[in-house]
């Protein structure tokens, strides 16, 4: 393992009472192809989202080196966010807005605001982004508002905004969730060529255990909020897929314990997503 | 099937407690409406024997007749001056009802006591009527056409910021979640992430305004702010008929053309290709 970079300590999410995250702890080193896998509501999205501080954490502390996330507010922060790049299940693209605008948004930070308001972009900037784009295959396609575009070309948009933001990390959350395999194959080999040829983190929600298991490098599996497996993704054995997956009873968010065993011989029922 | 009934039986009802309500509220109203009616004398004869005056009044509009060229010449060019008051007002009751919609929604401004004093600023400009606006504005600037079209704007500030800020909140936040997700400002996330969203209803709501406005012209022309409503009035009061037909004829065209090149307009800006980015 490497440099350590990310730290994750105790970090506890609560809504009304029910803690969505319950003090998750774990370390994350530069380079890693980390998927975190889990049912619907086992707090994945959460903890994504308190990463990239789009969601405040109840408790506990997110550590970048020596910086503590959780600690940064106004310019410290969206630098913060700037290093952190993030990838959305529904894409979150300005839909009218063409699809070279929408990358450039990931220089914002990087901007003086005049400027980005009058979307005057210099022209590094503009080969920086189209760059990003014929990376993906998509220069072609920069003057098309962004939402005349189909799901998979909208979410490798998504992924050219994050690339020029030069992030040290990615947190993809279910970037794939809407997409159909074709596309599902697209978005994650590009997510893997990220971490593979430009060596940054990434860290990726999945709902599939099969896509998990063939990109990753380390799962993390999360359930009722709690990590409830961290390692290889040959040392996911059947049975602690089974924790994760299975048993539509013990399905609360915010479950404080990880939900029972199914009986032997029942299916987990993963590979959800594509479906 | 009684099995399914058995486990759901409030879905079955036919006659159920709500729609008994529901039936008893409608026929109230009704109740209300008729005794109403007969209150202000719709049922005493007044509306029969009225009705008789009425096809008198319009069979003496009837054929429609300026009287002169000269009076077509005065007609048009007032009636472009109405086009213009409206067309003045609305613009710069947009521009000036933008910012205010922005302060009054809720997804732009945190402050809560900012977008109290907002709101009820609008609602307050909203309260009074553009009629009572252009007596006002008269008094200020004096009779003619820039009263008029300070009317049409302060009346128009209060439901622009309405409707606006109505439609900022109504905006998809997920665009501006992905631009503050790269570290790019609140600014930069209304600029980028709810302006072009909203911008193709904004844009329908001003040019219906625009044309719904030619008309409201008219009418506080009558009250001295300017265009064609003055000469309306004057044709009523002289009860030259054929010359008001005429007039509501012009104005009907010009309302229509509004709308056919409103239309146009709208869809030249919201279509799917090549259409203005914000």
């Amino acid at each position: 393992m490497g440099r350590v970079v990310l730290r994750l300590e105790g970090v506890t999410k609560s809504f009304g009472g029910k803690s969505a995250v319950d003090s998750v702890s774990l370390t994350v080193p530069v380079g890693q192809l980390v998927g975190v896998i889990g049912r619907s509501g086992a707090g994945k999205s959460t903890l994504l989202r308190m990463i990239n501080r789009l969601g405040e954490p109840t408790s506990g502390r997110i550590l970048f080196g020596d910086t503590d996330v959780t600690a940064l507010r106004g310019r410290p922060l969206r630098a913060w966010r700037a290093r952190c790049a993030m990838i959305f299940q529904q894409f979150n693209l300005a839909g009218r807005l063409d699809v070279l605008t929408n990358v450039l948004m990931g220089r914002a930070f990087h901007m003086p605001p005049s400027r980005a308001l009058l979307k005057m972009w210099t022209d590094d900037e503009k080969a920086q982004a189209l760059s990003a784009l014929e990376s993906l295959d998509m220069a072609r396609l920069a003057g098309q508002r962004a939402e005349t575009l189909s799901g998979g070309q909208q979410q490798r948009v998504a992924i050219a905004r994050a690339l020029v933001q030069e992030p040290d990390i990615v947190l993809a959350d279910e970037p794939i969730a809407s997409l159909d395999p074709r596309n599902t194959k697209v978005v994650m080999d590009a997510l893997q060529h990220i971490n593979r040829h430009l060596g940054i983190t990434v860290i990726c929600n999945l709902h599939s255990l099969d896509l998990a298991r063939s990109y990753c490098d380390r799962l993390v599996g999360m359930s009722g909020g709690r990590v409830v497996f961290d390692g290889a993704p040959a040392a996911l054995t059947d049975a602690t897929a089974r924790d994760l997956y299975g048993l539509e009873a013990g399905d609360v968010v915010g479950h404080a314990a990880p939900p029972p065993m199914l009986p032997a011989g029942a299916q987990p029922g993963f590979a959800l997503a594509g479906s | 099937m009684s099995s399914v009934r058995q486990r759901y039986p409030e879905h079955f009802q036919r006659f159920g407690r709500d729609r008994f309500v529901m039936a008893a509220i409608g026929f109230g109203l009704f109740a209300l409406l008729i005794y109403a009616m007969g209150r202000l004398g719709f049922f005493d004869g007044t509306l029969l024997s009225g009705l008789g005056r009425l096809f008198e009044i319009v069979g003496l509009m009837l054929p429609p007749d300026p009287g002169s060229w000269a009076h077509v010449k005065i007609y048009s060019i007032s009636l472009l001056e109405t086009v213009a008051i409206a067309l003045l007002g609305t613009l710069s009751a947009a521009v000036l009802a933008l910012p205010v919609a922005l302060l009054a929604a809720r997804n732009v401004t945190a402050q809560r006591i900012v977008r109290f004093l907002s709101r009820r600023s609008l609602d307050t400009i909203r309260s009074v009527d553009i009629l009572v606006w252009a007596l006002i504005w008269i008094n200020v600037v004096g009779l003619g056409p820039f009263a008029g079209a300070l009317a049409i704007m302060t009346a128009d500030i209060g439901s622009f910021g309405k409707l606006f800020s109505e439609a900022i909140e109504a905006a998809d936040r997920k665009p501006v979640e992905g631009i503050t997700s790269t570290g790019g400002s609140h600014i930069l996330g209304i600029r980028f992430g709810i302006l072009p969203e909203v911008f193709p209803v904004l844009m329908s709501q001003i040019l219906y305004y625009f044309e719904s406005n030619t008309r409201s012209a008219s009418i506080i022309g009558i009250v001295g702010a300017g265009g064609i409503g003055l000469h309306l009035a004057e044709a009523i009061r002289t009860l030259e008929l054929q010359q008001t037909s005429f007039i509501v004829l012009m104005i009907l065209v010009a309302v229509a053309a509004i709308d056919f090149l409103s239309s146009k307009l709208r869809f030249a800006m919201i279509g799917r290709r090549g259409g203005v980015a914000v």
